[in-house]
């Protein structure tokens, strides 16, 4: 089966899925690179583990944007699996009389 | 996906099952993880510049691994490579990875980097399979699916006239 991507949803779902991805790892972690320590997305501690810095972009929020992209991409699919005609058996039974 | 066994170098590759879901999946998890490395290399500039000393305290840790002798050499020899070499290619192999332009070499490099990290953070608690070498197969992965060639850089560059002349660059290339 070759699989093809025409409709506007298939281009909807690929663009918001991959976006929404992207922008929780890709765009805020640009974000985060930009704005200063730490650079990474949990808070910094000192050696008494009392909090010394923390991300601009809650983590939680990153980590939202990309779980999302993915429930989104898996709905599509699951969308796809639905709207896909095919796997009917194409077989015409015909009625025979028996000699 | 169709390949040309009897010339490597003369494929036209290209997905025929998974089709454009699977280039548009490709492209994702190869910018995902560019970013990953760029974001490591990048931020080892910012606080380091090209003299991460952080490097050669790791290798130096890396003591009774698989790697023998080689990543304690390597610190106490090569340390004025190492230094400036780690955040300069996370750095790179993260663009070549991010834009597709010489993803293969760039996912060599990206291998090689995460062999040693899943050597040097060990961690067999849960088995060999560990994060680390989940991330080595995805490089090695990126590599053999030529994943540059979908939506990246090198299926601009693989077009050139250089490399129709040469076409061994699509070694590097793909």
């Amino acid at each position: 089966m070759r699989d093809t991507i025409t409709t506007t949803i298939d281009k909807a779902a690929m663009a918001l899925g991959g976006g929404l991805i992207l922008l929780g790892v890709v765009g805020l972690g640009i974000v985060e690179v930009l704005a200063g320590p730490p650079y990474g997305a949990a808070p910094t501690t000192n050696d008494a583990g009392e909090v010394i810095a923390t991300p601009m972009v809650d983590a939680n929020l990153r980590v939202f944007l990309v779980v999302a992209g993915l429930v989104v991409l898996l709905a599509w699919q699951v969308y796809r699996i639905a709207a896909t005609a095919g796997g009917e058996d194409a077989t015409q039974r015909v009625e025979m009389t028996a000699d | 996906m169709a390949t040309n066994t009897a010339n490597p170098l003369a494929e036209e590759f290209a997905f025929d099952i998974g089709g454009p879901v699977a280039k548009y999946w490709v492209a994702l998890l190869r910018v995902i993880t560019g970013w990953y490395f760029f974001h490591a290399g990048v931020t080892k500039i910012i606080e380091s510049g090209f003299n991460y000393a952080g490097a050669t305290g790791y290798l130096q840790g890396m003591t009774g691994t698989a790697l023998g002798p080689l990543p304690v050499w390597m610190a106490n020899n090569l340390a004025w490579l190492v230094k400036p070499g780690v955040p300069l290619f996370e750095t790179l192999i993260g663009l070549g990875i991010m834009f597709g332009a010489l993803t293969r070499l760039a996912a060599f490099g990206g291998a090689i980097f995460m062999t040693l990290f899943w050597v040097g953070n060990g961690g067999y608690g849960h088995g060999l399979v560990t994060g680390d070498f989940q991330t080595l197969l995805i490089f090695v992965t990126l590599a053999a699916l030529a994943a540059g060639r979908y939506y990246g850089l090198d299926a601009v560059l693989e077009q050139t006239a250089l490399v129709e002349r040469h076409p061994k660059l699509k070694y590097l290339l793909g």
